[in-house]
Formats: C-alpha cells, structure tokens, sequence
C-alpha cells in the first residue's frame, strides 16, 4: 500500500531500513568476491592460466579445470542417481490415498533434510568408500564415492519438493483422467506429470543448487586430489572442496586466496542462473 | 488384477529403495555411537591430542552459536519480509533475486568471505564470534524466505478486514499478519535452527575445530557437526569412528529435538 | 444404448456404509435425477457405477451387483478402464485439463490409441458440436482450455466424455458452480443428448430435476427412499420424506 497514515511512517522506515541492510549486506558479499578475485581477473592472461589444468598457486599456476570437472562430473552423478529416486518416491507419496501416509512420509522427508551432512560423510566413509574400492578399484576416495554419498544427500530435497509439486495437481484431473478410461500409467504420464512440470523443474533447479554448492560430504569421500581425474574411480576435488582444503593455506590478500574468490564467484554465478531459470521454467502457469 | 500400473510398481520400487538408503545412512550411525553414548562422554572435555574424550563444550557451542545466531537474524529477516510483503505493492524483484541467490549460496563461500571480512580485516581470531557471524550471514536469507512464505500464506481478507476497521498498516501487521503467521513462523525458525546445528563446512574455517578451557566469545569454539567432521577424518584416536558416530547421535537427536519442539509450538499456536 | 441394473447395492468406507441395498434400474435411453439432501450417498452411487470410488478411498467395500448393458461392472475379469470409456462423467466443478481445448477432447481417443490428425479431428469437431460448444470455439481449438469461461468449461468437460463414445454419462452435479444462462445451456443440452445416452444426473436444484429428468430417485441417509416417474415423484411422492423434502421441510 503506498498510502500511509502518520502512524505507520516509522514502521515503515524501520522494515525498509531493515530491507535496505539486508540487500547491502547480500551485495557486499557479492562485491567481496568480485574485488577479492579482481587480482587475479586482471593479470595478463588470467582466463588461459584459470581454465587450464594444472593447480600449483605458489608457483603461479592455478588452473580450476580439475575442480569445475570435479564439480560437474559429481553433482551430474548424484542428480543422475538421485532425480529417478526421487521421483518415484515423489509419485508413490502424493499418489497414496490415505491421508496419513501423505502426511508421515512428508515429515520424514522434512526430517531428513535436516541430517546434517557431516552424517552422510561419515557413512561414506565407513561404507561408500570401502564398496567402491572393493568393487570399483582404485583408492575408494573417488569421484564415484562423493558422486554416491551426495545422491542421497540431495534425495530429501528433491522428494521433497517433487512432492510438493505432484501433490498440487488438482485431485479432479486425476478423477477426469481416470473416468476416460486412463489406466493409473497414462495418467500419470499423461495429465498428472505434465501438469506438475514447472514444480519439478523447479525442485530439479533446486536440487543441482544443493549439489553443487555441498562441501563436507563430498569433502570426506572424494580424495582431495587436484590433479585432472582420468576416470570416476579416480580421487578428485570440487570447487567447494578445495575452497575450504585451501582458504587457511592461502591467507587473504594472497593470489591464492584471491583464486579462492574467483572459484567462489563461479559458483555464485551459477546459482544466480539457476534462481533465474527457475523463475523462467518454474513457476507454476 | 488392474492393468497399467507398471509405472507406479516402478516407483514403488524407486521409494524402497531410497528409504533402503536413507536406513543405511542412520542405522550405520545409529548403531556405532550408541553404546558409546555414556554420561561421562556428555559431560567431560574432549581430548585434543587424540581427538577422544567427551563433548560438553561442542555441545555448548554449538547451542550458543545457534542460538546467537537465530537471535540476530529472525528480528532483520521477519523485518524484510514485512517490508516486501506489507510495505510493498508488488515484491521488489531486484531483493528477491538476491535473497533467491543467497541463499542457494553454498555455505563455505559465505565463510570465505566473512573469514575475509572478521580474520582478515579486522583481525578478529578464529573464534565463537565469528563463526556465529558465518551462522548469521548463511540464516539471514533462509530467515526472509521463511517469514515471507509465512507472511504470504495470510489471507488477504484477513488485512482488508483489519484496514476497514481503521487499523494501520502497521497495527495490521502486528495484530492481525503476524499471530495468524506464527505456526508456520516458528516451524521455520526450528528448521533454521536444525539447519545451522548441523553446519560444518563454514564453521571449520571461522570457529575453528578446537575448544578452549573457558568459554568465551573469542575464543574457539567447535561445534558438534564440526567434531564429527574433525576426529573421523583428522583424529589419530583408536576409537575415532566410534567416538565420532557418538556424538552424530548427539547432534541427530539434537536436529530431531529441534524440529519437534517447533512442530510442537507451532500446533499450539495454529 | 445400455440400461444400467443396479442390484442389492451397498458400499461401506471403512466400517461406515455409505450406501444401503440400492436396487434400481436406469431404462436405456432415460435421464434419471438423483435427488436429496447433501452427504446422502448420491455421489458415491454415481462413482459405484464407474467404479472411481476405487481411485479415492483407501478402504471401502462394494457388495450387490452393477449391469452396464450385459457387463458385470464388479466381474473381477471386468476391464476397469474399459468399463470407464463406456460410461462417461462429468463432475461438479468445470474440471478441464490445463491443456489446449483440442487436447482436452483429444484426450480420451488418443487413450484409446486413436494417432491419425484427421480422425482426431473429426472426433474433436463432432464432439464439440454435441456439446453445443463448437459455434463459440471454431477456430480457436488452440487455445487454452482454462481460459474459457466456466459455463464453456464444463461443456467442454462433456465434449470430452463424448469423444470416447460413451454409451452412459454420469453428471455430478453439473451446474452447480454455473450461473444461470450457463446452466440453462446445460440443460438445454441434456435434453438434446438424451434417448441417445443413459444419463444419470445428481442435482440440488429440484427444478432442473423436474425440468429435465424421466425418472427421480430420492436418497436419503445411504438408502433409496423412492424412485418413479418424475412428474409422479414431484406431483405424489408416495413416501411422506420425498414429501417433506420437495417442500423444504425435512429434518437432515
């Protein structure tokens, strides 16, 4: 409401004031990362030495292909494993008739979103990592086993909103579907997906937002390896992982830490393009 | 027997599995820190050489830290979203990008830049401080959207009502908006709470993954998540896996704790 | 064109029954009007006949026996989604899918595996024209369904149970959300379609039954109070309940 009585002007300023820290403060740790990796952006050949494979900041050298292949290769894995998982979990809760397996199971999947991620660490490295060394080969640190443990990570959100998304398709074109003659299948596929796409591209938009942006379950399983992997058994790093591996051995004000920012500043760009997506394809008509 | 149900058997067996996971994920836990889940391991300090002992401090910290945290945060976030949805004709777009891109913003980049900021401007230590400030700066995004999801499922008969009987805005928002918003508000706040109990990767590089002997806010102040983290993978201990998984049940039961205390408030006030 | 035979029907959900031994029969070719007082099991009979209680309640029963024509709806070797393009439905509130108004009344042949355009085409403009929709849509098959108004929508919704060539249409209320020019046009459109389907109609307003209907049925509290002719039903209820209710006095 523009119009506003004598009374309301100081509330008024006040949730403004607090809307204008609020958007300062998001700006400003936007900015930090821009003037942080500046440094670097603006040596001489930055984009060549920042895009090519070999990561020695000391000796001048920092190249974030093994960590943006990190990241790709990992989250296109959980997402891969994850989204089929999801969705079925997805159909068979919102699909279910009774009111109170709709309602338990969306508990759990709240709860479950809420399990730190120390926790999905911990069981990958006490059961992830030896299966894959055992049955993949390699060191068991892996681009698999971060790829595996970040799968289930993602899951609850995932069922979670794929969920939300099913359950908002009105009962009544289910019923008309049904009364056509469309077997439960069709149906499905036909009227009740269809409808809910924008809400599952959304929670899909949301779920790669997790997977890209986790960093101590991946952290715990995927090795630490900055060399260029050759295959998913191999070690590896992320973005993330090497954020936090690196943001004590390369204090501020070092060129490291300013390859930090920059790393930083491609993931935000990232998640920036994926709010924007998620805007374009996933709202619901 | 019904023809065409193919695709939901499919899906049945997608949902089996992944309850299978989620089982193997808790249970694994569960059942190693369990037995080790004594008294003595509550209450006692751990031990930093080999990264055994017990967790009191981490538990304090990670509750005052969370706490803080919460405390600074929910007043500025519930502020934003009454600014965007009360004070407001349409929600600023330009607010809401940044709000949506915050908080997809994985945690350890917001600590780059508040270790930046605390550590390296202003030469604050690796402490309880300003791994409270990391907490902060990653909940104030999740608090606006919370309270403006919270703020946005009132009824707008609700306002119109309030503002023909002669109300402010602001007398709208305080007697009106805000009671019938505070079920969802407080659930909310239970999921943040749940949600920062269980930080680690931010916390590693501001609050350090030590503790001192006398708590105070410079000084470092680790947390549960961050003692899991720490003596599973860096701790020479014989029984580090135990000793970790141990106090992954303290912080699970503190997560579960969390949300069903909210869940709980937030039915009392439906 | 099928007469439907309902025998010593019953439905229970969970322990409550819902419907207590309705015996009745729909002459082929006849509109009948279900008629009573809301929560009385008037729409649980209709979702008995196309068996769609089974999609929304977890737990119910089914005892007596339902003839479509010579098909047994309860046969276990009964094809339940053949059983449902026989038998069309149309629903209380305008339920069309958020899809192009050819979508929608291409949905129920394409189930059937109906592919070529053409033949597509012919159904959607034939059915739309039995819906009496087709003068207002011509040229505009494109658009979206949810744009039309609602007294559109829920012809279209007819149009599309018509396009799998049902031989029974169960109405659910059909105007119930629609003002009155709109629900005149249904009507109108009733009376257009009977003698060449089974229509079995659930309806609050007791006019529109009397307007439209052959044959009323009353229910009250799960069972079938009384059943006949409808001039006879509003002129001499032989039940006094019928009676109380066709003049607003009975006692829910």
């Amino acid at each position: 409401m523009t119009l506003r009585s004598g009374r309301d002007r100081l509330p008024n300023r006040m949730a403004m004031g607090a809307a204008l820290v609020f958007g300062l403060l998001g700006s400003s740790l936007i900015a930090s990362l821009i003037l942080g990796g500046w440094r670097i952006l603006g040596e001489p050949r930055a984009l060549a030495n920042l895009l090519s494979n070999v990561w020695d900041p000391l000796a001048g050298h920092y190249g974030i292909g093994p960590f943006v292949v990190g990241t790709v290769v990992v989250s296109l894995l959980a997402l891969v494993v994850s989204v089929p998982l999801a969705l079925g979990t997805a159909v068979v809760v919102s699909q279910s008739v009774g009111r109170w397996v709709k309602e338990s199971a969306t508990q759990a999947l709240n709860v479950l979103t809420a399990v730190p991620s120390v926790i999905f660490g911990w069981w990958g490295l006490q059961m992830v990592v030896p299966w894959v060394r055992t049955h993949a080969g390699g060191p068991g640190f892996s681009l698999l086993a971060a790829g595996l443990v970040l799968a289930l990570m993602v899951l609850p959100t995932l069922a979670l909103f794929f969920t939300q998304a099913l359950a908002r398709v009105p009962e009544t074109y289910r019923e008309a579907s049904l009364a056509l003659g469309g077997t439960p299948d069709r149906t499905l596929v036909r009227v009740i997906l269809r409808c809910a796409l924008p809400g599952l591209l959304n929670g899909l938009f949301v779920g790669v937002a997790r997977a890209l942006g986790e960093t101590m379950a991946v952290q715990m399983v995927i090795g630490g390896n900055t060399l260029m992997p050759s295959g998913l058994r191999d070690p590896g790093a992320t973005l993330t992982t090497q954020i936090i591996t690196d943001m004590t051995v390369f204090p501020p004000g070092t060129r490291g830490h300013a390859v930090l920012d920059v790393m930083a500043l491609i993931l935000m760009i990232g998640m920036y393009l994926l709010v924007r997506l998620s805007e374009r394809w996933g709202r619901l008509s | 027997m019904r023809r065409g149900r193919t695709l939901h058997r499919l899906a049945w067996i997608l949902m089996m599995l992944s309850a299978a996971g989620f089982v193997a994920v808790l249970s694994s836990v569960l059942l190693r820190g369990f037995p080790d889940l004594t008294w003595p391991f509550l209450s006692s300090w751990p031990n930093e050489a080999t990264g055994g002992g017990g967790i009191l401090p981490e538990l304090i910290n990670t509750v005052v830290m969370v706490g803080m945290a919460l405390l600074v945060t929910a007043p500025i976030g519930i502020a934003v979203a009454i600014y965007q949805r009360e004070y407001r004709l349409k929600p600023q777009s330009a607010l809401q990008h940044l709000s949506a891109t915050w908080l997809a913003a994985p945690t350890i980049v917001v600590a780059l830049v508040v270790y930046r900021v605390a550590v390296g401007w202003f030469h604050w230590p690796v402490s309880i401080l300003t791994g409270t400030l990391a907490l902060a700066v990653i909940n104030l995004p999740f608090m606006v959207s919370v309270a403006e999801a919270a703020i946005g499922g009132v009824p707008d008969s609700y306002r119109l009502a309030s503002l023909a009987l002669g109300a402010s805005r602001f007398e709208t928002v305080t007697r009106v908006v805000l009671p019938a918003a505070a079920s969802p508000l407080i659930e909310g706040l239970g999921m943040a709470a749940a949600r920062l109990a269980g930080e680690s990767a931010a916390l590693i590089v501001t609050a350090g993954v030590n503790v001192s002997r006398h708590f105070g806010l410079f000084s470092p102040g680790e947390t549960l998540a961050v003692h899991i983290w720490y003596i599973r993978t860096e701790g020479v201990a014989l029984g580090r896996d135990t000793a970790s998984a141990a106090t992954g049940v303290v912080l699970l039961i503190l997560v579960t704790v969390l949300l069903w205390i909210s869940r709980r408030l937030a039915r009392w006030f439906e | 064109m099928p007469e439907i035979r309902i025998e010593n029907l019953s439905v229970w959900y969970d322990r409550q029954r819902a419907l207590k031994d309705i015996t009745v029969t729909v002459p082929a070719g006849s509109v009948m009007a279900l008629i009573g007082p809301s929560g009385c099991g008037k729409s649980t009979f209709l979702r008995a006949i196309n068996r769609l209680i089974e999609e929304s309640a977890a737990r119910f029963r089914v005892s007596g026996s339902i003839h479509v024509a010579d098909l047994d709806v309860y046969h276990p070797s009964t094809d339940v989604n053949e059983l449902r393009r026989r038998v069309g439905m149309v629903f209380q509130t305008p339920n069309p899918f958020p899809f192009s108004i050819f979508d929608n009344v291409a949905y129920g042949p394409r189930l059937k595996g109906v592919a070529d355009s053409g033949a597509l085409r012919r159904i959607v403009e034939r059915s739309l024209k039995q819906a009496a929709l087709w003068d207002e849509v011509r040229g505009k098959l494109r658009r979206p369904a949810l744009a039309l108004s609602g007294g559109q929508q829920q012809r279209l919704c007819i149009a599309r149970a018509l396009a799998v060539d049902p031989d029974v249409l169960l109405m659910d209320e059909p105007t119930a959300s629609l003002d009155p020019l709109s629900t005149s046009k249904i009507e109108e459109l009733v009376a257009d379609l009977r003698r060449r389907y089974t229509i079995l109609m659930v309806t609050h307003n007791l006019r529109q039954a009397a307007r439209i209907s052959d044959f009323t049925a009353f229910f009250a509290e799960g069972t079938l109070v009384e059943v006949g002719d409808t001039r006879q039903i509003f002129t001499a209820p032989t039940d006094p309940r019928t009676e109380q209710y066709l003049t607003g006095r009975y006692e829910e």
